[in-house]
């Protein structure tokens, strides 16, 4: 049994935050092997070191069994090492073929019969077909990642590493590209597979790496372990039980899914029926690996994008009626997942600042008149409330850091009587004082008659904020049996698709 | 009196000259209002030269001219990170300001119009073969991928390991070379700089460009639309056309409104490149 | 923030100075021609007054869209048309109607002439640049062609309109000959004021600014900005359409061929220097009036007016770089 890859002791740092803390990953060759674990634990990282993209602090890296050190991607590709990231890298306006040989054309003056002749081989071995020079716009999701495969093939990767190639992809157009991976470890390329979806690992791969904040779990034959089992081991062992300090008193629906269908910015369907129901009172968590639909669902209930089919109701007013300013009016809070780009104007001051997303409700405005008095005094309601750090409210929000940025558009989000609050991450960026203190905040506001539907990677903090939690995975929202609403394995279960 | 066709080339050629150094420059993602300054800096500078130096001369000046000002819009754009828009404008107040200002100052009267310039059918057969080689540049040359690659996804064809603002450098190098060839072809078909004398070919030509969907083949071809409808003004000045006399200044109009029209996506898919004006 | 707007203006004439030399000619000299001949005397200033009111207006103009996020270049053909367009309505009606009907209607026909741009961008997100200068090339040509034909004054030899009579033409403020200040000029820095205020003070200003700052932010905090795009594009029409008519009622008393030296290209030069205050569109179209009469000065000294657009060009290069070593220090 020869070892095609082996990571021993990556140890990687960014700033205060480890990574990856001693990894060890061995893979045989010809095999597919599965890098499981969830968001943040250190999956992508791991195979960003091999593939010369980063640098680990610590550790060792082997290529057949000869001891390698890549300085850039340039010399990992060179190496046989290639990777299909998750976000396609498939240029649209360019043909087929171009998007194949881009940055590997083999010289000045391109030949494209040779390159074409090629190509048509490599695919079809894989029993792939293309019209080469179509534009790369038309190709489907599944063949956009059969493309970039493909763009491996030509590379003459003997390595491949594939980041979630499924994400994308329908049911039939997965059993597919599984196929082809089959086949290609058959021809002797090993497969480094990350994922979250455990039954593609339990079908495809044989062997399995469990990581979980940054560190390596366990690393199992697949035969020998089951889903449930894997579950455990990345979603991690509950030490205690968490429960909620006490049953939230409900009142009405605050919001109301039924059904709800939607398109994601590829134009695929990001929500499927999703049905959902939330009373005043009630903090909602919505658990899920990125890219399940989370996303799609906050801006759906927010009103930035309009859903196919199905109904929604926001503080008892027909969604199909409501801009998204009129939810603002009936007292919808948006803490978005990115504040840089969604949440704050940078250049602004704090001041400014304050009235994004209130600006038309008073106390920040009177008929249409800014009140400038009455800003700055919220502004600095709003500062102080978790406790921002500041240098004054006149300053550029630009000169916050990261965190304080975070807690001062959390105590935004409180302000003004909210109904139902809209948080991704709410805490993103903060220690645990003061994720602490925001969630504190939000159960306050729900005490005084709202409801809070909260988004969040992280499992452990969702468990211990909220009082009952749902699943997405690929466009579906799953709710937990009766009993199960908290219960880490029920969850974790839904979350990844093992049942 | 030169016939329709021989005032159609004469009419299309700086335009498809100019069009043509706005492909390299916009395909590669750099937004490029500055055709018209490039160009007349070139015609301006030219002419001034050709008069110590003769018609060579005049090119080669014609040539440098246009190439620094189109490496000032590289550098703007790509190393201070300036709004392409606003490096545009810029580069044609400075070109507009400046021509007026050296030919006032350095032009020797004495020389009159009798300056030596390079026979105009050399800058034809030069516009009537370049759309073809650029087109074979873009579809046949490593070069041209990545002119594509960098102006339809400067990210991602960085992930593929391209550099954009050195395709970039190449490609407003390029731009240089054609605007100021486009400039001399002007000073050579009048026989002396007049202020001004580009009179809006540069966005004419920016506006071919865009009807043919950034692409050469198709620019090329609006070029000469263009030009034969100017040809054709010329022409028929005078003489009522469908019973009823046009005034010249709806023939040119008509680019224009075509220009708008296009990039309302009407007239068929919208082809904007869509890393134009991303770092 | 005062003081690089100094140093700009040093530098420029600085790079004016050295162009000076070029020419043969002496540096200190032309600087105090060119002072002179735009503040010198009184008809020096009242002249420089009389410059900066369409810049101060069109300024005004490509500033308001600027802080959408929106690039008016299309200033120049707003300003033409409603130039045009008042020279008839004013000719038609007279005293105060005809002055009130002709600076509407002329704002009107500016914000018609902005509306196909503003479409474009908002619902089709075609670039506003090309589709603005498209129009200004097609007003250019349509004013052109309509003052030379149906619209032109028989009386007169110049291709122009006929002239406003005198009782529709807007007042002197201030005149003790040569000394003029017209109410054209009060109007501008009205306008200027209000729009500091109505940026500063309004719901309407905060939102139309977040969406030029971030537009993204804009979309979470509940703006839309299709109707932004279209409420600013509309607007900065509508100021192109007013310098136009009241360059014609107050400052011409008609309209004609070659209306307008470029004022609504300046504008473009005269709203990047004001940066982000609207109170500052004031200073700068007042400092690119006083190029312009000096700049006519040193014509007479031999000095070629086009220096001062180099200038120009080069201040706005200045400015933007400086303005990136800003942010890039701030990151």
């Amino acid at each position: 049994m020869s070892f095609a890859v082996r990571l021993l002791g990556i140890t990687k740092r960014f700033g205060s935050v480890t990574a990856l803390d001693r990894v060890d990953l061995e893979v045989e060759q010809g095999a597919i092997h599965a890098l499981v674990g969830e968001n943040g634990a250190g999956k992508t990282t791991l195979m960003r070191v091999l593939y010369g993209a980063l640098h680990a602090d610590e550790g060792a890296l082997e290529l057949d069994g000869n001891a390698v050190r890549f300085n850039s991607s340039r010399e990992a590709i060179a190496a046989g090492v290639g990777m299909v990231s998750q976000h396609y890298g498939i240029i649209p306006e360019l043909t087929c073929l171009q998007n194949l040989i881009l940055g590997a054309e083999g010289g000045p003056v391109l030949n494209g019969k040779v390159a074409e002749a090629r190509a048509q081989q490599l695919a079809e071995r894989m029993g792939f077909s293309f019209d080469w020079n179509a534009d790369a716009a038309t190709l489907s999701p599944a063949s956009a990642q059969k493309l970039e495969i493909l763009k491996l093939l030509w590379r003459e990767a003997r390595i491949m590493i594939l980041d979630e190639p499924t994400a994308m992809l329908s049911p039939a157009d997965s059993d597919a590209l599984f196929e082809s991976l089959e086949q290609l470890a058959k021809d002797g390329a090993t497969i480094i597979l990350v994922t979250h979806r455990l039954p593609e690992v339990l079908d495809h791969c044989s062997r399995v790496t469990v990581l979980r904040g940054g560190k390596r779990v366990d690393e199992k034959l697949v035969s020998t372990t089951n889903g449930p089992e894997l579950a455990k081991m990345i979603v991690g062992e509950a030490i205690e039980r968490y429960e909620s300090e006490d049953c939230p008193s409900l009142g009405d629906a605050v919001l109301d899914l039924q059904s709800l269908t939607a398109k994601g910015a590829r134009g695929d369907l990001a929500l499927k029926e999703v049905c959902l129901n939330l009373k005043s009172g009630e903090m909602l968590g919505v658990a899920g690996v990125d890219g399940s639909g989370q996303r799609e669902l906050f801006e759906v209930i927010a009103g930035l994008i309009k859903p196919i089919s199905g109904s929604l109701q926001i503080v008892g007013n027909d969604g199909n009626n409501l801009g998204s300013w009129d939810r603002i009016e009936k007292g919808l809070r948006l803490i978005p997942e990115d504040r840089h780009a969604q949440g704050v104007v940078e250049e602004w001051s704090l001041d400014e600042n304050a009235a994004l997303g209130l600006q038309r409700l008073e106390p920040f405005a009177q008929k249409n008149l800014v009140d400038t008095d009455a800003r700055k005094q919220m502004a600095g309601k709003i500062a102080e409330r978790f406790k921002t750090k500041h240098g004054g409210l006149n300053l550029a929000m630009a000169s916050l850091s990261g965190g304080n940025q975070q807690r001062f558009v959390a105590a935004r989000s409180l302000c003004l009587n909210p109904k139902l609050i809209l948080a991704f991450q709410p805490a993103r960026g903060l220690d645990i004082k003061g994720t602490q203190q925001v969630y504190e905040g939000i159960r306050e506001a729900c005490r005084n008659g709202a409801a809070a539907l909260i988004v969040s990677f992280d499992l452990d903090e969702l468990l211990e904020q909220c009082d009952r939690i749902v699943a997405m995975n690929h466009g579906k929202l799953y709710e937990p049996q009766a009993g199960q609403s908290k219960d880490r394995d029920a969850i974790g279960r839904l979350m990844v698709g093992a049942q | 009196m030169l016939n329709l066709i021989e005032l159609t080339i004469l009419f299309s050629t700086p335009l498809i000259l100019c069009a043509m150094g706005g492909f390299t420059s916009e395909r590669g993602g750099v937004i490029n209002i500055g055709l018209e300054g490039m160009m007349l800096m070139a015609a301006c500078v030219g002419a001034l030269v050709s008069a110590r130096f003769g018609a060579v001369g005049e090119l080669v000046a014609g040539i440098v001219a246009a190439t620094v000002m189109s490496l000032l819009h590289w550098l703007m754009t790509q190393k201070y990170n300036l709004d392409h828009v606003i490096s545009g404008m810029a580069i044609n107040a400075i070109a507009a300001g400046g021509t007026n200002f050296l030919y006032l100052k350095l032009s020797d009267p004495a020389h009159g119009s009798n300056l030596p310039h390079l026979p105009i059918t050399l800058f034809a057969i030069t516009g009537i073969a370049l759309p073809f080689i650029l087109w074979l540049y873009s579809k046949r040359t490593r070069g041209g991928l990545w002119l594509m690659a960098v102006g339809s996804d400067p990210d991602k064809a960085r992930l593929m390991g391209l550099q954009p603002s050195n395709v970039r450098l190449w490609g407003l190098l390029a731009t240089g070379l054609f605007t100021g060839i486009a400039g001399v072809e002007l000073v050579a078909y009048t026989g002396v700089f007049t202020d001004n004398m580009t009179s809006g070919r540069g966005y004419i030509a920016l506006a071919a460009l865009i009807i043919g969907g950034w692409r050469p083949i198709p620019a090329f071809i609006a070029c000469v639309v263009f030009g034969f409808f100017s040809a054709l003004r010329l022409q028929l000045q005078g003489t009522p056309l469908f019973g009823a006399e046009l005034p010249p200044q709806i023939w040119a109009s008509l680019p224009y409104l075509v220009t708008i029209v296009a990039l309302a996506g009407l007239l068929g898919k919208n082809r904007t490149p869509a890393g134009l004006g991303r770092p | 923030m005062k003081w690089r707007l100094i140093a700009l203006i040093v530098g420029a004439l600085a790079i004016l100075a050295g162009a000076v030399l070029i020419a043969h000619a002496s540096p200190l000299a032309s600087l105090q021609s060119l002072f002179h001949g735009s503040l010198g005397t009184p008809v020096a200033i009242a002249g420089t007054l009389k410059e900066t009111t369409p810049l101060l207006i069109c300024g005004l103009a490509v500033f308001i869209a600027l802080r959408a996020g929106l690039f008016n270049i299309g200033v120049e053909g707003q300003l033409l048309v409603g130039a045009c367009t008042c020279g008839v309505v004013a000719t038609k009606f007279h005293g105060i109607t005809g002055m009130v009907l002709g600076v509407i209607c002329g704002m009107i026909a500016g914000t018609l002439w902005a509306l196909p741009a503003a479409l474009i961008k908002a619902y089709r997100n075609g670039h506003e640049v090309i589709t603005t200068i498209m129009l200004n090339n097609i007003a250019m040509l349509i004013t052109s062609m309509l003052v030379s034909g149906p619209l032109k004054d028989k009386a007169q030899s110049d291709t122009a309109t006929p002239y406003v009579d005198a009782n529709t033409r807007l007042p002197w403020v201030y005149s003790n000959p040569p000394v003029q200040i017209n109410l054209a000029l009060v109007l501008g820095v009205l306008l200027c004021l209000g729009m500091a205020y109505w940026l500063k003070k309004t719901v309407g200003g905060y939102e139309l600014q977040a969406v030029g700052a971030n537009r993204t932010a804009a979309r979470f905090a509940g703006i839309s900005p299709q109707k932004v795009t279209m409420v600013a594009m509309s607007i900065s029409g509508a100021l192109g359409g007013l310098a136009g008519a009241v360059q014609v009622l107050a400052y011409e008393g008609r309209f004609y061929d070659g209306f307008s030296p470029g004022y609504g290209f300046d504008a473009l030069g005269v709203a990047l220097l004001a940066g982000g205050n609207a109170l500052l569109v004031l200073p700068s179209s007042l400092l690119f009036g006083i190029l312009s009469k000096g700049g006519t000065a040193l014509q007479i000294d031999g000095i070629p007016k086009g220096i001062t657009t180099v200038v120009l060009g080069l201040l706005i290069l200045i400015a933007a770089a400086i303005r990136f070593r800003q942010v890039t220090k701030d990151a």
